[in-house]
């Protein structure tokens, strides 16, 4: 950043994205020509090409590392790898035995888990409507006294058809009370 | 017969996939710069930089079955590189200060920006610069520096950027210019 120079401008606004891709060389042909043209007659994007040319090659300069940093990186990646690669052995070899029955036997017991589990809620569900009746409230309850109320009501709905059914059937017969009563008069 | 040095990436990726895991090795000597520059270029910290761009052989390595070839070896590459820094920073939650400052105290490091024979208050400006170009990094969207750096930094092309992005070629050129634009005018007054 030693030459310092007057900051940098804004280019024409229809160029700017082109001259970016213009500056990376990253272009056709037909546009290069195009923005060629424009910068020529233009001195704003010209200078907007030369101050990017300025600045962004400055951009996060690479670190100068050593020959050594690099032997070093190259053998610490190979031991990581042959590392990972004991690793993963270690896993097959422990696994490769078990691979032709490794799945149907998960299944099997993925499915008798899961029957189990079944059966357990369902019983749970059971136990619980019969601990919910225990715990419902006396109050709640029905006591004997209102079921024979409710009983006797029933009595007095079916009255109706009793009627019915009374009117249907023969009058009982008066002879036999008057006979009654004659007996007791002549008594 | 070629040389294992001489096999294409794609070659020695194959050998690899048919067990023949020692080929690796020649595609970590030819890609461990770039690995370790471009995790530079996220993390500004030489041993962080070096650990994830060592991570980042390692998960190409264990994953190297999975790698189909529609993309070149080195765009699936920097993906899982650039994945791991995102992912580190991401964690880390890191200010980009500490590590500039860090860097500055290295020789051969930030004061390469300045003329040998600096002077205190051209030095003073360019790390100020330095700071404040790092600071916008930072603070510019992941997807907007990721275009920069891989540009800027590593030279590929806009088309290897949107592979390793996935994204198409048009968003990558926006990123880029959004991200430049947002340079510019952070460093308007240094240059």
């Amino acid at each position: 950043m030693k030459n310092r120079v007057a900051p940098l401008e804004g280019a024409c606004k229809d160029y700017e994205e082109d001259l970016v891709l213009y500056y990376y060389g990253d272009c056709g042909a037909a546009e290069r020509a195009t923005i060629e043209k424009h910068l020529v007659q233009c001195l704003r994007c010209g200078k907007f090409v030369d101050d990017l040319g300025r600045v962004l090659p400055q951009m996060a300069p690479k670190p100068e590392l050593p020959q050594a940093f690099w032997d070093s990186y190259f053998r610490e990646t190979m031991a990581k790898l042959e590392e990972q690669t004991e690793r993963q052995s270690w896993w097959r070899r422990w696994l490769a035995p078990m691979n032709g029955w490794l799945v149907p036997a998960f299944g099997t017991a993925a499915v008798a888990v899961l029957a189990i589990v079944l059966v357990l809620e369902k019983r749970e569900v059971a136990t619980t409507i019969d601990a919910a009746s225990s715990t419902i409230p006396a109050e709640v309850l029905v006591d004997s006294n209102q079921l024979e109320f409710f009983k006797s009501l029933d009595i007095l709905e079916s009255l109706s058809t009793l009627e019915a059914q009374d009117s249907v059937k023969p009058e009982p017969k008066t002879s036999l009370i008057d006979d009654r009563r004659g007996a007791r008069a002549l008594a | 017969m070629k040389s294992a040095q001489e096999l294409g990436d794609e070659e020695l990726v194959a050998l690899c996939q048919q067990g023949q895991g020692h080929y690796f090795e020649v595609l970590v000597r030819r890609y461990m710069e770039k690995a370790f520059h471009i995790a530079y270029d996220f993390t500004r910290n030489k041993e962080t930089a070096k650990d994830l761009s060592q991570d980042a052989f390692l998960r190409a390595y264990a994953n190297i079955k999975r790698f189909d070839g529609r993309s070149s070896f080195y765009t699936w590459f920097y993906r899982i590189v650039v994945n791991l820094c995102l992912d580190h920073a991401r964690r880390s939650g890191k200010v980009l200060w500490e590590s500039l400052d860090k860097t500055t105290e290295e020789p051969g490091g930030q004061r390469q920006l300045v003329d040998t024979q600096y002077q205190p208050d051209e030095e003073a400006m360019a790390g100020e610069a330095t700071r404040r170009a790092n600071a916008t990094l930072e603070s510019m969207p992941n997807k907007q520096r990721t275009a920069f750096l891989l540009r800027n930094q590593q030279g590929l092309p806009i088309a290897d950027i949107a592979k390793v992005m996935k994204t198409t070629e048009g968003t990558v050129r926006v990123y880029l210019h959004r991200a430049v634009a947002a340079l510019r005018q952070s460093l308007v007054e240094f240059v």
